[in-house]
């Protein structure tokens, strides 16, 4: 399936005198993906990443933004059009948060109500609190300022946004937390999200494909699972060992949650012929309000797939949906079972995790 | 204790004078101040810019700057005669460099990632100036008029010596017709209003900061 692309480098390169900073790069970013460019210092990841939006103008070679040749279109109206966060965010200090977040609003000269009311959504849309709207940026701790500064390059509604080391300037608690939020907002916004960033398990975690760069070349492009199996020596040796181990650790588990869980309610039968009872030992009784009561193996079932209450065993203990696939693999091996019910504090019963479903995930990237 | 009371004696006898002599020097000063301004702000930005030009202008000013205020009027009168305009003239000349220096390296010291993520947001090069480089810099600015100011105060005394009036009109005339106390009148006049000038923009200028301060 080819699917459409909005960013797309070809043989592009960025000279300094008879330095080759940036040389003859070539990829496409597909439409809502986020695509991480990563590599060593130097490399010229920043480089590329300001080519799109032409903060940096290219030397040779041409780059498409939604399929059209950049250097057709106005730098300031591009630039418009994209979002652009930065490592030391760059958030204006003499302006107050809410116009912070419209500043574009306001180069457009968009309303002031317009300005009001976007500043509004989007505080709530990075989970920030109506009252910080008013307050100035260094009133805010750096996480809460690197918030405002995506809920900033999302102002303009633009399709892409390009990510230039963002969690760069804050401490690893705040960063991995700003991750997971920007994973979940992704999940919303869809937005086409080209990353650079030094930090390879934030590349493996954040990104669907990762290119690596190195002395202004791309070495190799791929989803971190390909990456983690490159036999290339400089690619081992930037993401170092263990890196498989590190990619399971940076999946979430609710990846490989089991679509279609064979599911009963208490005083219901199990429907024995059932297409999706195939290749489950349990079945998973649930109450009314959807949560997780219990679970019954298959075996237990009388012949006309009837149980009684006092056969339902309780659930074994559950993890969060936030955790990562290694986590959830180590929990099956400590509890001795091959799956794992996972549950939300709030909302209650997610599904279940199986244990050959992590283990496929392997064999899923050999395609 | 004496003198002290001679010229609290002048000052009330003489009001009106004190008071037309206060106004003739406010308004010198802040005619001054004002072309200052649209001359120096301008400039210093433009100067922020290209380097080249920086240092000739930079360097031309801090020597007019260096001149004696005695040499400059004697320099000015040949060519424009005695009065207000040379005066208003060499306190503008005076007042050029606090205020240059400071828009420029205050456009300067604008952190660099700040214009560059208001440029990545698409900001042009005339909202960058405006929306950006000049509030940024708006302190350092106000410093370099705040300076102008207090000194130009201070300056125009010796406009009596280019016939432009002000407040060194009650100075010179008591030196020259010994009244001791219409002398010090005049001094402590001219002290007085500069240190209460100076208070108040003072005051405004740490508001300004205060405002405007700058931390991560």
């Amino acid at each position: 399936m080819t699917r459409e692309i909005s960013v797309e480098l070809q043989k592009v390169s960025k000279l300094y005198g008879q330095d080759k900073v940036v040389n003859e790069v070539s990829l496409s970013v597909e439409k809502g993906e986020i695509f991480v460019l990563i590599g060593p210092s130097g490399c010229g990841k920043t480089t590329t990443l300001k080519m799109i939006n032409q903060l940096i103008p290219h030397t040779s070679g041409n780059i498409l933004v939604n399929g059209t040749d950049v250097a057709e279109l106005d730098v300031v109206e591009l630039r418009r059009s994209i979002g652009y966060v930065i490592q030391y965010i760059g958030l204006l200090p003499h302006l107050t948060i809410q116009e912070n977040i419209a500043f574009v609003l306001k180069l457009t000269k968009q309303s002031k109500k317009l300005q009001k009311e976007k500043a509004e959504e989007l505080i709530e849309t990075v989970g920030l609190d109506f009252s910080h709207l008013n307050r100035y940026p260094r009133e805010l701790s750096g996480g809460q300022q690197q918030r405002v500064g995506v809920a900033r390059a999302l102002a303009a509604n633009p399709d892409i946004l390009l990510m230039d080391e963002p969690f760069g300037a804050v401490d690893p608690l705040t960063r991995e937390q700003l991750q997971n939020e920007l994973l979940r907002l992704q999940e919303s916004i869809q937005k086409t999200i080209v990353f650079v960033t030094h930090d390879m398990q934030e590349a493996f975690k954040v990104g669907n494909r990762i290119g690596i760069l190195r002395q202004g070349e791309l070495v190799t492009l791929g989803t971190p699972m390909e990456i983690v199996k490159s036999d290339d020596e400089f690619v081992k040796n930037f993401i170092g060992q263990g890196a498989l181990f590190e990619v399971f650790d940076t999946i979430p588990v609710t990846r490989v949650l089991e679509k279609s869980v064979p599911l009963v309610r208490i005083h219901e039968k199990v429907d024995l012929q059932a297409e999706e009872l195939k290749d489950w030992e349990n079945v998973f009784v649930v109450e009314p309000d959807g949560n997780c009561k219990g679970y019954i193996p298959l075996s237990d079932l009388n012949k006309d797939g009837s149980f009684a209450a006092e056969q339902i065993e309780p659930l074994p203990k559950a993890s969060s949906p936030d955790i990562s696939v290694k986590l959830a693999v180590q929990e099956m091996l400590w509890g001795g079972r091959t799956w794992l019910p996972i549950v939300d504090e709030s909302t209650g019963f997610k599904g279940i995790v199986l244990f050959r479903s992590c283990a496929a995930l392997v064999a899923e990237n050999g395609r | 204790m004496e003198l002290l009371a001679s010229a609290w004696a002048y000052f009330l006898n003489r009001q009106d004078l004190m008071f037309e002599v206060l106004k003739e020097h406010v308004t010198l000063v802040l005619w001054a101040t004002f072309f200052t301004v649209i001359i120096g702000v301008p400039v210093g930005i433009a100067i922020s810019r290209t380097e080249k030009l920086r240092n000739t202008i930079l360097g031309s000013v801090s020597i007019l700057y260096t001149i004696p205020i005695l040499a400059l009027f004697g320099f000015l009168i040949p060519i424009m005669g005695i009065g207000s305009t040379p005066a208003l003239i060499a306190l503008v000349i005076y007042g050029l460099l606090p205020v240059i220096r400071n828009s420029c390296v205050g456009i300067i010291q604008v952190h660099p990632q700040l214009k560059e993520s208001a440029r990545g947001m698409g900001a042009n090069d005339l909202q960058l100036l405006f929306k950006v480089e000049i509030p940024l810099a708006f302190p350092v600015i106000f410093a370099g008029i705040r300076t102008a100011l207090v000194m130009n105060f201070s300056l125009a005394t010796y406009a009596v010596f280019i016939g432009a009036g002000g407040m060194g009109r009650i100075i010179m005339q008591g030196i020259r017709t010994f009244n001791t106390g219409m002398m010090l009148a005049g001094i402590l006049m001219v002290v007085i209003t500069t240190v209460l000038l100076e208070r108040m923009v003072g005051v405004v200028d740490n508001r300004i900061q205060k405002r405007y301060s700058l931390s991560d």
